[in-house]
């Protein structure tokens, strides 16, 4: 097929014929529409603040989130409409992460064996600001764990993507996310 | 104190991962075992919970940052949708947002929409320009004296563009030709909605707007779709 310099998507259309308003958007700003790319942007950046929130520390996540959205605009070309644009550019979201996780040499002792985990999220029960809690709860899980139980049980991944995204086995995707889960077991509301 | 054997499988058992034969072995392990059935009921409510987790927008809309860049300023009433020469367009084209506004008024006219220029007092005191006297940011004046030439100079580029495209049709691989050919189509519908919410409104600022955009995003597609039409 004949590269689309300027990146046209198939247009998708949802089961009643109305076309997808991201896919048409993203055929805009893959045309240069900066407009149609700041819907996109609007409509997406919740989701992947979220992600990048819950993946890297609070210092980076302002910058990385925009690295995303910028990536994305210099991507726009790649993307064909095979899937939606959300699943298209969180993936792209996954790779910026974890090539800043790189980048900052924060991949250390990430995979560690035994019962690190569970030791290092304290358990706080039955306090008053317990939503709050399990996110914190998240943010002090070890790097690893914390990866995997975001990309699998926020994020909705699986243990086969997460290992081909990390370069794991898919067992060490899964261990890890047990010892998360274990962990986060103690920041429930009761 | 030693570990129940089965408390490490119980993240597979919630997620249907065991083989049929070890999820059997662990149900049976639940009904006798309090405390792994107290651990699966926990590790259903983390996994419950993870998939409620809110997404609250960043407190700073990172926009402005994005936008400078990816080169995308906030657009202005002036300026220009300067289309870069291309290979296999030979004739430049250029139109201001309020050449394309007008250019969409008069398509409307020819097309038997409202001829909103023409009647009634508030109308008319759009139509002066320019419009509105302290008009928001990126909104273009409309200006009546430019809609024949704005108008004639569109469709001439877009005929242009098109002959261009049609002409190398046979060239671009079939994928590709469908492709634009659904994209041109999804932006002509979006022109013919805004022409007939402009029938309805023929006086409004946004709509106008819009339309110009979308007649500017239609010569955008078309220039760059003729660009791929390779060099024989």
């Amino acid at each position: 097929m004949t590269e689309l310099g300027l990146g046209v998507a198939t247009l998708e259309h949802e089961p009643t014929g109305r076309t997808d308003p991201d896919a048409v958007d993203a055929t805009l700003a893959a045309s240069g529409d900066a407009s149609a790319f700041e819907r996109l942007y609007r409509t997406h950046v919740p989701k992947v603040y979220g992600l990048v929130r819950r993946m890297l520390s609070d210092d980076d996540v302002d910058e990385v989130a925009q690295d995303i959205f910028v990536r994305a605009w210099q991507k726009l070309g790649t993307f064909r409409g095979e899937a939606a644009f959300g699943t298209w550019l969180h993936r792209l979201a996954v790779n910026v992460i974890l090539a800043r996780r790189e980048t900052l040499g924060t991949r250390r002792k990430r995979y560690v064996e035994g019962d690190m985990v569970l030791e290092t999220v304290p358990s706080r029960r039955a306090t008053p600001e317990m939503s709050m809690d399990f996110e914190a709860a998240m943010e002090r899980l070890p790097d690893g764990a914390r990866e995997v139980f975001v990309l699998h049980d926020v994020e909705g991944y699986r243990h086969e993507e997460i290992a081909q995204m990390l370069g794991l086995a898919t067992g060490t995707s899964k261990s890890q996310l047990h010892r998360a889960r274990m962990a986060l077991r103690q920041h429930l509301e009761r | 104190m030693t570990q129940d054997p089965w408390t490490n499988r119980l993240s597979e058992y919630l997620d249907g991962e065991l083989p049929e034969w070890e999820r059997h072995a662990l149900e049976s392990h639940l009904e006798s075992c309090a405390e792994c059935s107290l651990v699966v009921s926990d590790l259903r409510r983390v996994v419950r919970r993870a998939r409620t987790l809110k997404n609250p927008p960043p407190v700073t809309d990172l926009w402005p940052g994005i936008a400078a860049r990816i080169g995308a300023g906030i657009p202005k009433a002036q300026d220009v949708v300067d289309l870069d020469a291309q290979r296999r367009v030979r004739r430049r084209w250029a139109f201001s947002l309020p050449q394309l506004a007008a250019a969409g008024i008069a398509l409307m006219t020819v097309s038997g929409g409202a001829v909103w220029f023409m009647s009634g007092a508030a109308r008319q005191s759009v139509v002066s320009a320019p419009v509105p006297s302290s008009p928001p940011e990126g909104t273009p004046a409309v200006s009546v004296a430019m809609k024949p030439n704005a108008s004639q100079s569109y469709a001439a580029a877009v005929a242009d563009l098109e002959r261009v495209l049609a002409d190398g049709r046979g060239k671009l691989d079939t994928t590709t030709v469908r492709i634009i050919e659904q994209n041109l189509a999804a932006i002509d519908r979006a022109i013919a909605e805004a022409q007939r919410a402009l029938d309805a409104d023929s006086a409004n600022l946004y709509l106008n707007t819009h339309l110009a955009e979308t007649m500017r995003r239609k010569l955008d597609l078309l220039r760059q779709a003729a660009a791929l039409v390779p060099v024989s």
